[in-house]
């Protein structure tokens, strides 16, 4: 089957021209997936020109991978689009001991459960976010961030009578 | 009337001291709690356990997946009423509450504000592997383990999920226990 990669390029060239010095590692994973990093500090002006410039009108999900050798914490958007089949794959990078990157809530509403989302399990601090507090986690185990790889309780070693 | 509403204070009191028993020469006095424990040492308890073994009232809290195993348990074809086992949606009204899945920290002191809610004498027992062992989430940071340690629980129902036929032994092994005096909720050991 032969791949039809021309609006995927589009989109890629588009968002280099536009955003020079703060996307980089842009590449055609398949005919419907594409992914980027962007630098942290631009991530708002990013995701705006996305949804205004290139269709790309829906937040499906957005999380945190742990990267612990690398002594970083990566934030994954995923974004995709009503009028096109594709998904953007976008990355941040941001420093392990001060995971801190601005709210993406002006662009996409639907990013707020998501930001809690990560904030109580990975402890990335949104700015700017309306109401940055635990999703579900309960209170006091808020500061433990325990999906992180250095998480003490885990594995947890307390059951005695396993099946 | 209204300004003794709005006046009126819903939190709850200061515990008073507790008064000292009176003893009144020539009265024998009493409490319901001593008449229990002579009533444990003669045939009458036995008439009590026949009673109580016979209207097994659970609590219907389904917690996780084996939640749905109990619906099936209450259904027609399987007919718990013969047990004399009917779901309450009221934890005053229940006699047993069914552990019947993985008790996360979030949901624990709901779980032991239920268990204080129900009047004694009250039976606890855990379906599936997850309230057992923790199953499949052993290792996770969000679950409380070894239930056993919290609640004295009298039958253990392994599965993953356990069959509504499982869920029903384990009603009758309580049965079995109360008619013999060996189970932990009617306070036999303290």
């Amino acid at each position: 089957m032969k791949v039809d990669t021309m609006e995927a390029e589009k989109i890629i060239d588009s968002l280099n021209a536009k955003f020079p010095d703060t996307i980089s590692d842009s590449q055609i994973e398949s005919e419907k997936r594409i992914s980027a990093y962007a630098e942290a500090g631009s991530i708002v002006e990013i995701c705006r020109y996305l949804k205004d410039e290139l269709q790309f009108d829906h937040l499906s999900s957005e999380t945190a991978v742990d990267l612990i050798l690398k002594d970083e914490i990566e934030v994954v958007y995923h974004l995709s689009s009503f009028g096109q089949p594709l998904v953007l794959k976008l990355k941040a990078r941001l420093p392990r001991n001060n995971p801190e990157i601005e709210s993406i809530t002006s662009v996409y509403w639907d990013a707020n459960w998501y930001e809690r989302e990560a904030y109580e399990l990975f402890g990335v601090q949104y700015r700017n976010h309306p109401n940055l507090r635990n999703l579900v986690l309960p209170d006091e185990l808020l500061g433990d961030w325990p999906l992180r790889k250095d998480y003490e309780d885990f594995p947890q070693k307390t059951a005695k009578n396993l099946v | 009337m209204a300004e003794e509403l709005t006046s009126q204070s819903y939190e709850q009191p200061a515990p008073k001291e507790q008064a000292q028993e009176e003893s009144i020469p020539g009265v024998i006095t009493t409490t319901s709690r001593e008449i229990n424990e002579f009533l444990k040492k003669t045939k009458i308890q036995d008439i009590l356990n026949w009673g109580r073994k016979n209207s097994l009232w659970f609590m219907s809290q389904p917690m996780g997946c084996c939640g749905v195993e109990l619906i099936v348990a209450g259904v027609a074809p399987m007919d718990t009423d013969r047990f004399g086992i009917i779901p309450r949606n009221s934890p005053r009204q229940a006699d047993v509450m069914i552990i019947s899945g993985y008790v996360t920290r979030k949901y624990f002191p709901a779980l032991k504000r239920l268990w204080d809610q129900m009047p004694s004498p009250k039976w606890v027992f855990c379906v599936g592997d997850c309230s057992i062992s923790g199953g499949p989430f052993y290792e996770s940071y969000s679950t409380v383990q070894n239930i056993d340690e919290i609640f004295p629980i009298d039958v253990f129902v392994p599965g993953c999920p356990p069959r509504p036929e499982a869920i029903i032994q384990g009603f009758v092994e309580i049965q079995k226990k109360i008619e013999t005096k060996k189970d932990r909720g009617s306070g036999y050991e303290g």
